[in-house]
């Protein structure tokens, strides 16, 4: 090859390598409202984050037929951070500066929103989430959250316990996830108010394909029923354990995909109860302003997804009702006007339950939502 | 494992000639030497320009690009094998974050504190693990990833498990805190210049062809005086150090640290920047860490297809530059009748 050959063989990967990166001009358009959302639509949190992004899709959606927001079309921006933290920081750094997004709806993966959450609050732009809040002060200021709070789904299963049965002890199996983790220091903590002991706690990997060990752990040491904290197949695993070692202990699961109860309930029968947001159980809901309000979200929702689980949609649905809502009373789409309304939304009827913000709150839904059920002849049943 | 390092001595023997290492070719002038390089400076001056999110993408590059020359010295230079360098990165990082957050100390001295501590770490794992070879070796430096991940998750009390530790500051110089992009890139730009230059004295010392000669046969190695399970330890000490330089880097520049940061996805990008971009040259793992880092972004436009079309890229990338792209500047220098039946032929 010539020198001249070379040279341009190098100044042409030289442009080429510099193009890798180009084609990322920002763009934002005055009359479009864009939210961004950093998503696991890979990784572990795939299941709960698709049905996230396809729930503020389905939001975007009805806002536009109606007009949009102020005038402005909802256009929604979706990254997948591959449920990792790195991937979200750059996630969030593109829809920042390349993409320029108004407001964050972002998913479940709480690492990811936590590593990025510095660098939004810098960008002075809100966060609503599906996940827990970040830890430091000067971030929770510019992020809030739909997701009840830790305690709420253990309090519910500690109730049924308290007063519908004579079990006194408790074992408590979660996985190591923060949410899980909240939930079992809570479930430690209050057991005592409701009359009950936490006998044992053990813990287990989302991706285990046995908890033997850990469900005759928790049996040996008196417990009566399990409580569960964490998503996945593990669910199924553990009733079949329990069905294996003969056990009698009743499971009681938190908040999880409908999909994942049907087999669990044909393995355990009645000894299988789960914790429920008001949209998995719709059609067992007494008339209500809930039930007026997830009405509004449900008949798209099943007119495009059929008997597709509705409870991480619904809270999507949920953070961009919220955002519009912030919008339209301080009649602006800056991020600190922004910020600043969502602090001051009270009894704003979502699907999920009331949402009250204040500047110290920003965890919204302060009123347990959640219900027990049970599945029977293959239909959802309230038990408490 | 038997990468092919590239060692050129500037004194004693020709190394390529005693043992029998298939040789890259060598560069026939400084345009196609320095083609990996204008094509590196190309992308961070790119980022350094446009800011934002390439800035973003780059300066997470130009951390990998440290980690990997650090597995270069010990995978391309020493050809042994490590899936377990992100524990060191992991020791690196949780010492920063936990001596910077929780005990008020400054960035430099948890950095130093944490190169020792991964030092310390990679003797005590190095010592009896290298004298394993071949597949008992990696299955062993696996295993050290793994735990670290583990040790990482459970050990709530100090790591705050995957809740992660928040808050960590970013780097200052001065007074000066480095926490714009600009500032960011210009300061891992200099660490990795920092790197380069070390690796490159350290290829062409005589620790560099010591490593080499074990490289190319431990036994002959041994035959010819080596030291080998001494130099084989202080090749992964040297591994180890950059990992844990790189791992602290990473969570002063993001600010926050969870048990996902160092997990078996790590490992596996690192090996991919290491032979995309040449292992066992000097450019090859900063070149491919900005490739493999810019690659992904590239097609993020192809959504659910993005995947498909990275992976396709490098198939591609390793079909037609098998030795990397250090390898493949180095060859277009050559002419192609007589390459031919020469051992520098990439196989």
């Amino acid at each position: 090859m010539s020198l001249r050959n070379a040279q341009r063989t190098v100044a042409m990967t030289a442009a080429m390598a510099a193009a890798l990166l180009f084609g990322t001009a920002p763009a934002q358009a005055a009359d479009v409202l864009k939210i961004g959302i950093s998503a696991g639509l890979t990784g572990y949190a795939a299941t709960v984050d698709r049905a996230w992004r396809d729930g503020v899709q389905l939001a975007a959606d009805a806002l536009n037929a109606k007009g949009g927001v102020m005038g402005r079309k909802v256009e929604v921006v979706v990254e997948d951070n591959r449920s990792e933290p790195q991937e979200a920081v750059t996630a969030y750094r593109k829809m920042i500066s390349s993409d320029g997004v108004d407001v964050f709806i972002s998913g479940c993966v709480s690492a990811g929103n936590f590593a990025a959450a510095g660098m939004v609050a810098r960008a002075e732009k809100p966060m609503m989430l599906c996940s827990i809040l970040p830890q430091q002060a000067s971030q929770v200021k510019w992020a809030f959250t739909t997701l009840p709070p830790a305690g709420f789904e253990v309090e519910k299963r500690f109730e049924y316990l308290r007063d519908k049965t004579q079990i006194r002890k408790v074992g408590v199996l979660h996985d190591p996830t923060p949410y899980a983790l909240l939930q079992k220091s809570v479930a430690e903590k209050i057991a005592g108010k409701y009359g009950l002991e936490v006998a044992g706690v053990e813990s287990y990997k989302q991706d285990d394909a046995d908890l033997s060990v850990q469900l005759t752990k928790l049996q040996s040491a008196g417990a009566g029923a399990v409580i569960k904290i964490g998503l996945g197949g593990t669910t199924l695993t553990a009733a079949k354990n329990m069905k294996q070692l003969g056990s009698s202990m009743l499971l009681m699961t938190s908040l999880e995909d409908l999909a994942v109860f049907k087999p669990v309930s044909e393995v355990l029968g009645d000894r299988f109860l789960f914790v429920a947001s008001p949209s998995q159980v719709f059609d067992a809901l007494p008339e209500s302003a809930t039930r007026t309000e997830i009405s509004k979200f449900l008949e798209p929702w099943r007119a495009k997804y059929g008997d597709r689980d509705p409870n991480w949609a619904s809270r999507g649905w949920d953070g961009v009702m919220l955002t519009v809502a912030a919008i339209e009373a301080g009649k602006s789409a800056a991020g600190p006007s922004m910020r600043d309304r969502i602090e001051t939304i009270t009894g704003f009827q979502g699907t999920t339950g009331i949402y009250n913000f204040t500047p110290e709150n920003h965890q919204g839904i302060t009123a347990n939502p959640f219900v027990l059920a049970t599945i029977a002849d293959d239909r959802v049943k309230i038990v408490q | 494992m038997t990468s092919s390092p590239n060692i050129i001595s500037r004194k004693g023997p020709d190394l390529r000639r005693v043992f029998p290492v298939p040789a890259q070719p060598a560069p026939r002038n400084r345009l196609a030497a320095a083609a990996p390089w204008l094509v590196a400076a190309c992308i961070v001056g790119y980022a350094l320009f446009a800011g934002g999110y390439p800035a973003t993408v780059v300066g997470f590059a130009l951390i990998y690009a440290i980690f990997v020359s650090g597995l270069n010295i010990f995978m391309g230079l020493t050809a042994q094998v490590s899936f377990g360098q992100s524990a060191f990165a992991a020791v690196g990082g949780y010492a920063s974050a936990i001596l910077t957050t929780q005990y008020d100390w400054g960035w430099l001295p948890a950095m130093v504190a944490g190169i020792a501590a991964a030092l310390a770490a990679a003797f005590a794992i190095g010592y009896p693990t290298l004298r394993l070879k071949g597949h008992y070796l990696s299955m062993a430096t696996l295993a050290i990833g793994l735990i670290a991940h583990e040790i990482a998750v459970e050990w709530e009390s100090v790591t705050m498990g995957y809740l992660g530790i928040s808050g960590i500051p970013p780097i200052d110089i001065a007074g000066y805190e480095l926490a714009g992009d600009r500032a960011i890139l210009i300061m891992l730009s200099l660490c990795v210049a920092a790197t380069v230059f070390a690796v490159s004295r350290i290829r062409s010392s005589r620790l560099g062809r010591a490593f080499a000669g074990l490289a190319g046969s431990e036994d002959a190695a041994r035959a010819l005086g080596i030291d080998v399970a001494r130099y084989k330890l202080v090749s992964f000490l040297l591994a180890a150090s950059f990992a844990s330089f790189s791992g602290s880097l990473f969570v002063h520049v993001v600010g926050y640290v969870s048990p996902e940061v160092f997990s078996l996805h790590m490992v596996i990008l690192s090996f991919t920047m290491l032979y995309v971009g040449g292992i066992g040259t000097v450019a090859g793992p900063v070149i491919g860490a900005l490739v493999v880092s810019a690659l992904p972004e590239t097609f993020r436009a192809f959504r659910d297809y993005q995947d498909l079309a990275y992976g396709t890229a490098l198939i591609l990338l390793l079909i037609f530059a098998p030795r990397g792209l250090a390898g493949l500047f180095a060859a277009l220098d050559r002419k192609p009748s007589s390459d031919r039946g020469k051992g520098g032929t990439a196989p």
